[in-house]
């Protein structure tokens, strides 16, 4: 399609396209000399349909632009824009021309202009003034053609120039009439509050349109009685108009315009008035936000970068390069494999050393104990894997370590703990107390002995998050999910590798010592690390439900207790007892249960576990200090999080490492992921991650740094004096 | 009636070419259809107010121009630039056969930017292309968009109140929407503008990358009205 009207070679006063008829027009009624008053402009017939833009366009299209090239001494005024209508397309509005419009522009003659000798002067050899304009102009129907034109005119100097009189007659009619008061404009939630006072009284009571002339502004499609309202107060016009969802104007003034419907237009009549409003209020904030990239976010990008050159198909990009791929699955074996060091994963260590030191010297027995182990490991990371994806999926913002936000999950890990722990100290048999066929089961076969206690120890990693894992799952979670349940089962393999190859390597087999009496001994010593871990528990369920959660919980595990004790009695006194103390569970469950499942208001946790120095985290508070130059330094954590608790208790503790915090004015803050909270999921997967601990250092206008898990003291001092 | 066997098999070859053109077209139909619904319910309540800058970017579902479907929410942890765009626009054109959308969409995708160029141009518009025509036309300009989707109904347009074409939103990798606007600075048809002009989202992705807030991250986006289905 042309994109310009495609002109002769001389320029002449007409254009015309396929869409619009255009002619330089001008008016010099008394000549042109100082001080007479002298117009020129163009003058635009559209095709029906077809329409050209005002100074705001509304929603798309571009006023029309006129560029002239005078000789010295004249100089134009701005467009006396005519009062345009609006045009809607659709659900978006225009506000525009059809038809005839003349765009009128005044001229300036100074007494410096110097007419040109009349010999050199154009067309009868008056004395005249050459005029040129460029103009452009974008023309629509549904469809945009963007045209421009080329328009010359010999204004004669002498004489009268009014063969267009009527048509500037007409343009100066449909002008806005100044109004003697500004009126006002306030901002007032996501609406403008106009007033304007003024308006001849026969127009009050008329239903008036409203152009702003700052486009961006308002909503342009709004309707006038649906979208918007506006009333008459005695001699006063109010509106309120909604502001635009994208607003990008944030003007101190408003010049606009009010209109007479074409119905209530009056020959001979202002048809229009125009104000120049000063706005008050404030305008809602814009939130600038900062699109962080974090680290890991970067790492991929510049994977992405290498092997963008590589892609093949568009549809395939949201597929990882395989040599990523690769290194995640390296990554996610040496985190599980050091998994096993970190302090959650100790009481699970404690049953395997036992269960080893039962089977000293059968060593096919170890072999297939070192498989079953590593089957319940790989299959209970599948199995979590697979439940969170398929929760992701389905839009939950779930992280590592979710299970344990349940209260409901907290409290049955207690009771198992327990469960464990009073075994262990010898309070019970497997075999005696429960009469299930499960449990004799599991007693009597101890390839699913082993295969639950790696069932076990993924429950009790699962909280805890390794170097190398939290970049592993994160990554994880953006993937195709057959990829990411290999990376789950890499962890998985990862966590069961020690054992593994203890089964398999006889000779660190042979290092465990002989079975004796001794055993009875270590069995009764790993109570305590049970009953310790039912500790920690008890202690996250009060995070949670707070004291009267704590309180049932210990009283139903004493009541669980009981029961097991009750079953390992004999003959009619343990039917007796049993049935008593379930009856007395029962009714205590009952009538306090409740309180487990309870969560307590987030706000009493951040007052009691965050002291003076930390402030609770949330993204209006970083982006509100780092707007302030101030760095911040935030703490992702939860108290079921050991690792956390640690760093939390060591280096955040450490008086050295928070007098550089003081020193470098750095805000700390602190982000309780105790509970489910998807603002605080949602700032872990922009970081590349989806578990605590996570600590984070952003000063404005760096990158934000990333700290490893096991908070190091001198790391931190170092991050704090690149700063 | 006789018919030699090398007519035959081709009348039945012919028959064969044609019903499996007619349920080609037919399952695109039902997944576009399927997709349309999808996308209904996943933007929902935010139909009519479309977010602004700071806000959470709706999630839609769209198919497009080669028949694979893409969500929002699966480029979570990305930067994702959506254009809108229709060939029939000279603005559009404008943008295109000077180079500089392509190199844009370039820049952008060589840093690991997901770029969906949107067509919300109704099927009853003089200028709706076919997803292939589509497809074609972006080739021949050697665009560089990730995926190109359609959305003839207009439900991801009306949800980000994408007004013309070219509009440009960034999404940020929280699903923040970070940038809405022009694709630069000078709102005009002319090619030879774009030398001069401010590239908004180079500017916003450098800011974004560099880590620093985003300058200008709502300006008035420029061009022809999307053609949005009354």
């Amino acid at each position: 399609m042309p994109a310009a009207a495609q002109l002769a070679s001389k320029p002449g006063a007409v254009v015309t396209t396929p869409h619009v008829r255009a002619e330089l027009v001008a008016h010099a009624p008394e000549g042109v000399a100082p001080g007479a008053p002298v117009w020129v402009g163009l003058q635009i017939t559209h095709q029906p349909e077809w329409h050209t833009y005002w100074k705001n366009a509304g929603d798309s299209g571009l006023p029309t632009e006129l560029n002239w090239t005078l000789p010295p001494g004249v100089s134009t005024g701005d467009i006396a824009w005519p009062v345009p209508r609006k045009i809607p397309v659709g659900n978006l509005a225009n506000y525009g021309y059809e038809g005839t419009v003349l765009l009128p522009v005044p001229l300036e003659v100074s007494s410096n202009f110097k007419p040109p000798l009349a010999s050199l002067g154009i067309g009868s050899g008056a004395s005249a003034l050459d005029i040129r304009l460029k103009a452009t102009w974008l023309v629509c129907r549904k469809e945009c053609i963007p045209e421009e034109g080329e328009f010359t005119l010999a204004l004669p100097l002498q004489g009268s120039t009014a063969l267009h009189k009527a048509e500037f007659d007409a343009a100066q009619a449909a002008q806005p009439q100044p109004l003697d008061k500004p009126g006002t404009v306030e901002v007032s939630g996501n609406n403008l509050q106009v007033r304007l006072e003024g308006l001849p009284a026969a127009v009050q009571g008329k239903t008036l349109g409203f152009f702003p002339e700052t486009p961006e502004l308002i909503r342009t499609a709004a309707v006038s009685g649906k979208d918007w309202t506006q009333s008459w107060q005695g001699g006063a016009w109010t509106a309120t108009l909604p502001l635009a969802d994208q607003r990008s104007a944030s003007p101190t003034t408003l010049p606009l315009v009010v209109a007479l419907a074409e119905a209530d237009r009056q020959p001979g009549q202002p048809i229009a008035w125009r104000a120049e409003a000063p706005v008050s209020g404030t305008w809602p904030a814009a939130a600038v936000p900062r699109a962080e990239v974090s680290p890991a976010l970067q790492a991929a990008l510049a994977a992405n970068a290498a092997n963008a050159a590589a892609s093949i198909s568009p549809a395939e990009l949201p597929a990882q390069p395989a040599g990523t791929f690769i290194v995640a699955l390296l990554g996610a074996v040496l985190g599980g494999l050091l998994l096993n060091l970190m302090p959650c994963v100790f009481p699970i260590l404690a049953i395997k050393v036992l269960g080893f030191a039962r089977q000293a010297g059968n060593r096919s027995a170890h072999r297939k104990a070192g498989l079953a182990y590593t089957a319940g490991v790989m299959l209970s990371f599948l199995a979590l894997g697979g439940a969170m994806l398929a929760l992701r999926a389905a839009g939950a913002q779930l992280g590592w370590g979710f299970q344990l936000q349940s209260p409901a999950v907290v409290a049955a890990l207690a009771a198992l703990f327990t469960l464990i722990g009073l075994n262990l100290a010898g309070v019970f048999e497997f075999g005696r107390a429960a009469p299930s066929s499960v449990c004799s089961a599991q007693a009597k076969h101890p390839i699913a002995n082993d295969f639950l206690s790696g069932v076990l120890a993924v429950v009790i990693a699962s909280p805890c998050t390794a170097p190398f894992m939290g970049v592993s799952l994160g990554f994880a979670i953006g993937l195709p999910a057959t990829q990411a349940l290999l990376l789950f089962a890499a962890l998985g393999l990862g966590l069961a590798l020690p054992y593994l190859v203890a089964g398999f390597v006889p000779a660190i087999a042979r290092l465990l010592p002989r079975p004796g009496p001794w055993m009875g001994t270590l069995r009764r010593l790993l109570a305590f690390p049970m009953f310790a871990t039912v500790a920690w528990l008890v202690w996250v369920l009060g995070q949670q439900s707070g004291i009267d959660g704590v309180g049932t919980l210990l009283a139903l595990l004493v009541c669980m207790a009981a029961i097991v004790w009750a079953l390992t009695l004999r003959g009619r006194t343990r039917l007796v007892i049993a049935a008593v103390l379930v009856a007395f569970t029962a009714v205590l469950t009952a009538a306090i249960g409740r309180n487990v499942l309870q969560t307590v208001e987030p706000a009493r946790l951040a007052s009691s576990s965050a002291g003076q120095r930390w402030q609770p985290w949330s993204a209006e508070r970083v982006a509100e200090l780092m707007g302030a130059g101030q760095p911040v330094f935030i703490d992702f954590t939860a108290a079921w999080c050991v690792t956390c608790q640690y760093n939390k208790k060591a280096t955040l503790a450490d008086a050295e490492v928070l007098a550089d915090f003081d020193g470098k004015k750095v805000a700390m803050l602190r982000a309780d992921w105790t509970r489910r909270d998807p603002a605080i999921t949602a700032a872990l997967t922009s970081l590349g991650r989806s578990g605590v601990p996570l600590y984070v250092l952003q000063a404005p206008g760096k990158p934000p740094v990333v700290l490893t898990e096991i908070l190091g003291k001198n790391e931190v001092r170092a991050a704090l004096a690149a700063l | 009636m006789s018919l030699s066997p090398s007519s035959d098999s081709r009348s039945i070859r012919a028959a064969r070419h044609a019903r499996a053109a007619l349920s080609r077209a037919s399952r695109r139909a039902v997944v576009a259809a399927a997709v349309a619904l999808g996308a209904t319910f996943l933007i929902g309540n935010n139909a009519f107010a479309a977010p602004a800058v700071g806000q959470q970017a709706p999630d839609f579902v769209a198919v497009d121009t080669r028949g694979a479907k893409h969500k929002l929410s699966d480029f979570a942890g990305k930067f994702v630039v959506l254009e809108w765009t229709n060939p029939g626009c000279p603005f559009v054109r404008k943008h295109y056969n000077s180079g500089n959308m392509p190199a844009t969409q370039k820049a952008a995708t060589a840093q690991g930017v997901v770029w969906l160029s949107v067509n919300s141009t109704e099927r009853a518009a003089s200028d709706y292309l076919q997803p292939a025509a589509l497809d074609t036309w972006m080739k021949t300009q050697k665009a560089a968009p990730t995926a190109v989707l359609m959305d003839e109904d207009g439900v991801i347009g009306q949800a980000y109140g994408a007004r013309t074409t070219p509009h440009i939103f960034i999404i940020d990798p929280k699903g923040m929407l970070v940038y809405a606007g022009g694709i630069d600075s000078i709102a005009s048809a002319r090619p030879d503008d774009i030398k001069t002009a401010t590239n908004y989202v180079n500017q916003a992705l450098g800011e974004a990358f560099g880590g620093k807030p985003i300058s200008a991250a709502s300006t008035r986006p420029y061009g022809c009205s999307v053609k949005y289905k009354s």
